[in-house]
């Protein structure tokens, strides 16, 4: 039996001791996720008489910078293919085992499952140091059941600039998909990524997206989510501030139309000097379900940490459940930390002030979403004119979604 | 001699807030072009006169009637008294985080365009004359590219309040303390915007406890409105006497 074969038994022989994901576990309570079965697609195996999807996986996109040029150059590229032994031993070189966390039993089926995985590694361009580098990874499922991995490592002093999106297209076939997808990122000490994701299934998938970023000293870290509900979806990060003075900072806009999407942000701060700082604005109507989960936790040693954690829940229409679990473990005397959960409606002066200036009902409504949507991905990762938010806007993606989710609405409330 | 029918017509207006029937009955005429200024003690009832007529849910009009152009404002919702031509500004204009000055100013007045079935305004003609207004105004061209209000001192939200007057180019304007947080250019800029939409046939209704101010707008009318009534009606001499005597000395001289 080869190395890649052996490893994918070791995994399944995990699960199969270990089991699946407790329903008492405090992290999936709220949310259990659906069977083991499910993400290893043994539901699938002989019952599916449709062809298989057609996605390409991972896609890689050089796109132009605010200096008007292609930093291809600082990009480092390898699809490898996780049955091949050399290969796959590549793609998980340096990566952690799964462990026994809450989560691990979804690590340890992405090991048993996963068949093609990406490797980015992004260095400076000489004599273009200080510019950051910009690409676009686009991902388009592969199989009904799939676990794809990403491992990107930015190396020190470098700054990137990276646009993450995971979106079903219009013409490919429509059957739900199980993805587990982890993603590994690794700043070296000094490096910058601003990292914007976009994470938008279709209705009946079930998605369970991990990702495991580690800062050296002085790293920086921006991550901002936005993500729709569906069958079940899941948007999990550990963020672990491991050098002195680095800083991370993430947001997630929650778009829950009808289904179900729960986020879980752990925060890790294991040296001093560090900064963190964690928002998400859940948006949730008709019958959805929405939980937003942030736990920080200071290490000892972590002098002078600083951390933020913000909360928030607005139902649109309807009956949807909303969980906010704002949450801090503190183990070290001298630090700052505030964390606050907010749940209710749009502000009525804003609509109003809208109304009066000639606005009906419904555009008054997805303007004042709209902005503060924005207002949310601009304090993560800033509101340059020229800078990854702004370009990400001009496409009107984040206004087409909000319309179609009060589209949606207004549908449900005449029916 | 021909009968011009005033362009707003309120008889017996009576509005609730809350528990509290704060207008009991107001009645006034305004003219086009004309300006009406409006005084009164804290609590008297100004304020609610404008968000009534705008249309603010928390505002229950129990009675009476509000005639703008013809149009029975009451029976409308709030934005479709804005698209009548209606514009109230906020003696404390809200934030809007996150939405841009000149997107939520040119949505407004695309959405009043479509309403009347014109053009939607071109993004760069927009921004051009937007940038003439907010100059004219003393408000910095920065503030068009930041959140509504957000940040914003008290004088920089009122001068907002008038950038979005002069855009808009309402047919009636009530101004709501507009002058309150002013610095001494900032009232200058309201007097000549107000003296060029008069001139243009915008109506103003102007709630304002300075006589300076009052003096310069040159207005038609001065009422004094008192417990939920217009008690008082008269022209700049009123003005001139409840800014020497007060409100309650004011209220003694009608008891006599």
């Amino acid at each position: 039996m080869d190395s890649a074969r052996a490893d994918i038994l070791a995994a399944r022989q995990h699960l199969q001791q270990q089991g699946w994901i407790a329903r008492r576990s405090e992290a999936f309570h709220h949310l259990p996720p659906p069977a083991l079965d499910q993400w290893l697609g043994a539901q699938l195996e002989g019952g599916c008489e449709a062809p298989a999807l057609d996605g390409s996986g991972w896609t890689l996109h050089p796109i132009h910078n605010q200096f008007g040029n292609h930093a291809s150059s600082g990009i480092h590229a390898r699809w490898l293919d996780a049955l091949a032994p050399a290969e796959r031993a590549e793609l998980f070189a340096g990566l952690p085992l799964p462990g026994e966390g809450e989560a691990a039993p979804f690590a340890w089926a992405q090991r048993a499952l996963c068949r093609l995985g990406l490797r980015v590694r992004i260095s400076a361009t000489p004599g273009r140091e200080r510019e950051p580098v910009w690409l676009e990874l686009r991902h388009q499922p592969r199989a009904q059941a799939e676990a794809p991995l990403l491992v990107l490592d930015v190396e020190p002093g470098v700054r990137c600039v990276l646009i993450e999106t995971h979106e079903r297209q219009a013409d490919a076939c429509r059957h739900p998909v199980a993805q587990n997808l982890h993603a590994h990122v690794r700043l070296g000490a000094g490096a910058e990524l601003q990292h914007l994701r976009i994470v938008s299934p279709a209705a009946d998938d079930s998605v369970a997206h991990h990702v495991h970023a580690s800062l050296a000293a002085g790293a920086q870290y921006a991550q901002a989510l936005v993500a729709s509900s569906s069958g079940y979806h899941l948007q999990r990060s550990c963020i672990t501030l491991e050098g002195r003075g680095a800083r991370a900072r993430s947001a997630a806009l929650l778009l829950a139309a009808a289904h179900k999407i729960d986020l879980q942000t752990y925060t890790r701060m294991q040296a001093a000097h560090g900064a963190s700082s964690v928002e998400a604005l859940a948006l949730a109507q008709g019958r959805a379900q929405a939980v937003a989960n942030a736990h920080t936790r200071i290490a000892p040693g972590a002098d002078e940490a600083n951390v933020r954690q913000r909360l928030m829940g607005v139902p649109l229409a309807g009956s949807p459940r909303l969980v906010l679990r704002p949450h801090l473990e503190i183990l070290h005397d001298n630090v700052q930390a505030a964390h606050g959960a907010t749940w209710g409606a749009l502000p009525e002066d804003a609509l109003f002030y809208a109304r009066q200036r000639g606005l009906d009902e419904a555009r008054a409504r997805a303007l004042i979403i709209e902005g503060m949507a924005h207002a949310l991905l601009e304090r993560c990762l800033g509101g340059e004119d020229d800078g990854l938010l702004a370009q990400w806007l001009q496409g009107g993606w984040l206004a087409r979604a909000i319309g179609g989710q009060l589209q949606a609405n207004a549908e449900v409330q005449h029916a | 001699m021909t009968h011009t029918p005033p362009l707003l017509q309120v008889r017996d207006l009576r509005v609730q807030v809350g528990e509290r029937t704060v207008l009991h009955s107001v009645s006034l005429d305004v003219q086009p072009g004309q300006l009406v200024v409006l005084m009164g003690a804290n609590g008297s009832g100004k304020s609610t006169l404008g968000m009534a007529l705008a249309g603010h849910p928390h505002y229950a009009v129990q009675g009476g009637q509000a005639l703008l152009a013809g149009q029975d404002l009451l029976q409308l919702p709030a934005h479709e008294r804005a698209r009548a031509g209606l514009f109230v500004s906020f003696q404390s204009p809200p934030d809007v985080p996150g939405v841009k000055n000149n997107l939520f100013i040119r949505t407004a007045l695309n959405a009043q365009h479509e309403a009347r079935g014109q053009e939607p305004l071109d993004a760069f003609d927009f921004l051009a004359s937007a940038k003439k207004a907010a100059k004219e105004l003393g408000l910095p061209e920065a503030m068009l590219s930041r959140p509504v209000n957000e940040g914003f001192s008290g004088g920089e939200r009122k001068r907002n309040e008038l950038l979005q007057l002069s855009l808009l180019k309402p047919r009636l304007t009530l101004l709501d303390e507009i002058d309150s947080g002013m610095d001494v250019d900032g009232v200058r800029a309201v007097v000549a915007l107000v003296q060029k939409l008069r001139a243009e046939g915008t109506a103003f209704i102007v709630v304002s406890h300075y006589l300076t101010m009052i003096e310069q707008l040159q207005p038609d009318a001065v009422l004094r409105l008192d417990q939920g009534c217009i008690a008082e009606t008269g022209d700049l001499e009123l003005a001139r006497r409840i800014a020497r005597t007060g409100f309650a000395r004011a209220q003694q001289t009608v008891e006599a």
